[in-house]
């Protein structure tokens, strides 16, 4: 009986376990990647730089692929035009870099950021205007940006300045830390951190939560809804150019891929797709737990097409353990009467 | 008595591999589920256990981008293999990982298509005049006049782009030979299927079909409709072979141009050449041979070609000469090292 009390409130007050217990998924994420990372040291001993780099460079498009979808997903909607829009990002970036130096680049990559913003709003618009629902509009927009894609690069081609490439791949301090994570937590702490202390962050979590709910405390439903559209343009376009600094090349089927693997990393990363739940430091380490799997079984040996199957299954695995926790919280007041108002 | 018996016979094939099994062999390849690429790395590992100096083959095969094949590589490289054969994504995109591969002393071999890196080596099959060979005999078959059909691969994928521009090449040379239809297949079935339905439904007046590779399946089409055959063109896969040689007799006139997916054992075969310190060119490229049901010669290659006991879509070149050694059983088997 006490056993089962001092469990329910934990060393560091109510306080601290209310931040556990809704960090719990996210804490479990970073769990997940450290029991990774320690699989991969025990199966490969001289775990160095060449392969940290490996992993960051590999994990980068996901990444930011995982983090557009978070934005879009946390406002209550989705978008299936996120990997059709980076293979665009891509090719525009590829095609018009060829040749130029680095300074001219970076100016491309910007006007490419700022039309992946316009796309994503795109997106949100038509769905605002004409009802129709995000997942059929933006369905319909991964074909539109997938045959754009085509259109502007017709196979592979195009290119980037080599220094460019070394935004992700080079480092800046140490080879243990290569510039791509350091681009990745700049570009992410710019978008997230204004947003998270704003009234504008907590109009989009009240929208996902309960559209209707919102609307009637005066949350400017619609905007909100653009504005995250918008937002998981502009990160798309990120991811666009980090799998330009990659690969070296522009190449209009790349993106592809990168649609529901998104969606796979802010399952694992905690982000519930329902809305208005989650964060967007699981999804980024989910990222790079599903950019870890494959390279493991490489060098464990395991047969390819098991690889396949054992993300599937950690998937159903830890969102089963994800929907455990909300379970144990809703009978935690019946056991304890304290935490329980404090939770609520 | 058994326990005895597997001892034995541990012991007996352990005890060379300390002395001369000294090569790990990496592989990589982003299309799954495709029988052209499972032969491919089949015969990798075939020819893996025929060579005799191989220990381990490490393979990276998933379905993914240039990217993904970048990261499969960088692991590879980390998994400590000497050599790697690998069908590359893109033909500019793995320059930088086959350096930093090369750059480590590491041999880099990659079939079937083709790459701009310098320090690599390349073995793949002449697309170009793969589509030339075949849409040649096609439109001479036809008298130089008449509707064709293209049945390409998959758009923005090199080998498809090539066998493009040879097919359109040998197609300016027949002004009165016109294309009707160009459809892209992906190189799958279900799509190249309804494609031929619907050009077969729509009374679109079709002459001749060249395919990409997804032959039997056109074949197939005009049997279930009962529509009178035209000639086809496809590629060494078996069930196509089994109807050339077996649907003559009804009226289906075709060829089959050489494609091996046994690439792939080809390429280990030069790689570890270079390994052991021989000197072999940097590009080789195979020619591919034509198969027609019309002459003799064709007829009887394609007749010993063909093998009841395949699927319909395995590649019945199954020898590279002069690189590969392995046994047929070997390769049909998939047997590792």
């Amino acid at each position: 009986m006490s056993a089962a009390a001092t469990a329910g409130r934990p060393p560091g007050g109510p306080r601290f376990g209310r931040l556990l217990r809704r960090n719990a998924w996210t804490l479990g994420t970073y769990a997940l990647f450290v029991a990774v990372m320690i699989f991969t040291i025990s199966i490969h001993p001289d775990y160095g730089p060449f392969e940290v780099q490996s992993l960051v460079v590999g994990a980068l498009p996901l990444a930011f692929a995982a983090v557009a979808q978070t934005c879009v997903v946390l406002g209550g909607g989705i978008d299936l035009s996120i990997g059709a829009m980076m293979a665009v990002a891509n090719v525009l970036a590829a095609r018009y870099m060829l040749g130029h130096d680095f300074q001219t680049a970076l100016l491309i990559s910007v006007a490419v950021l700022f039309g992946g913003t316009l796309a994503g709003a795109l997106n949100g618009l038509i769905a605002l205007r004409t009802k129709v629902p995000d997942i059929v509009v933006t369905l319909a927009m991964s074909f539109v940006w997938g045959g754009v894609a085509l259109l502007i690069l017709p196979k592979p081609g195009g290119g980037a300045p080599d220094k460019f490439g070394e935004l992700a791949s080079g480092s800046l301090f140490t080879p243990w830390i290569p510039n791509g994570i350091l681009l990745l937590v700049g570009v992410v702490a710019l978008v997230w951190i204004p947003l998270r202390f704003r009234g504008l962050g907590l109009a989009l979590y009240a929208i996902g939560s309960d559209r209707t709910a919102a609307f009637r405390r005066g949350v400017r439903v619609g905007p909100t809804r653009v504005f995250s559209d918008a937002l998981g343009g502009f990160l798309a376009a990120c991811g666009g150019l980090a799998l330009l600094m990659s690969t070296g090349i522009g190449s209009p089927l790349a993106g592809t891929i990168y649609t529901l693997s998104g969606v796979s990393a802010i399952v694992l990363g905690g982000v519930s797709l329902a809305g208005g739940r989650g964060g967007v430091t699981g999804p980024i380490v989910a990222a790079f737990v599903l950019t870890l799997v494959p390279a493991d079984l490489i060098l464990s040996g395991t047969d390819p097409n098991l690889g396949q199957v054992i993300q599937g299954v950690l998937i159903v695995l830890v969102v089963m353990a994800g929907g455990l926790a909300p379970l144990l919280r809703r009978r935690a007041p019946r056991t304890t009467d304290e935490t329980g108002v404090a939770a609520a | 008595m058994t326990a005895g018996l597997l001892a034995v016979a541990c012991g007996g094939s352990a005890a060379p591999a300390t002395g001369t099994k000294k090569y790990v062999v990496g592989v990589s390849n982003t299309l799954t589920g495709n029988g052209f690429r499972e032969e491919m790395i089949c015969s990798i590992k075939a020819q893996a256990k025929a060579s005799g100096i191989v220990s381990k083959v490490v393979v990276a095969n998933r379905t993914t981008d240039p990217s993904g094949q970048i990261a499969d590589v960088r692991n590879l490289i980390s998994a400590g293999v000497n050599v790697i054969v690998m069908n590359p994504s893109d033909r500019s995109a793995l320059d930088a990982v086959i350096k930093q591969a090369t750059d480590k002393g590491i041999v880099v071999v990659t079939v079937d298509q083709g790459v701009t890196s310098t320090t690599a080596y390349q073995l793949y099959n002449n697309q170009v005049k793969y589509a030339q060979l075949g849409a040649d005999w096609l439109f001479k078959q036809l008298g130089s006049k008449g509707n064709v059909v293209e049945m390409r691969g998959i758009n923005g994928v090199s080998a498809d782009a090539d066998r493009h521009q040879g097919f359109l090449a040998t197609l300016a040379k027949y002004p009165n030979i016109k294309v009707v239809k160009e459809t892209f297949t992906n190189w799958s079935l279900d799509p190249a299927a309804q494609q031929i339905k619907d050009i077969l439904g729509s009374g679109l007046k079709v002459d001749g079909i060249w395919t990409s590779g997804i032959d039997s399946t056109v074949v197939d089409q005009y049997v279930t409709a009962k529509k009178p055959f035209v000639p086809v063109v496809g590629a060494d896969n078996n069930a196509f072979i089994g109807q050339l040689a077996n649907l003559k007799s009804q009226g289906l006139a075709g060829a089959a141009v050489t494609n091996p997916a046994t690439v792939g054992g080809a390429g280990l075969a030069l790689g570890l050449d270079v390994l052991q310190g021989k000197t072999e060119p940097h590009l080789v490229n195979l020619d591919p041979i034509i198969w027609d049901n019309q002459s003799s010669t064709g007829l009887t290659e394609l007749q010993n070609h063909y093998d009841t006991k395949l699927d319909a879509y395995y590649g019945v070149s199954f020898q590279v000469a002069p690189w590969t050694t392995y046994t047929k059983a070997d390769l049909i088997a998939c047997a590792d090292v």
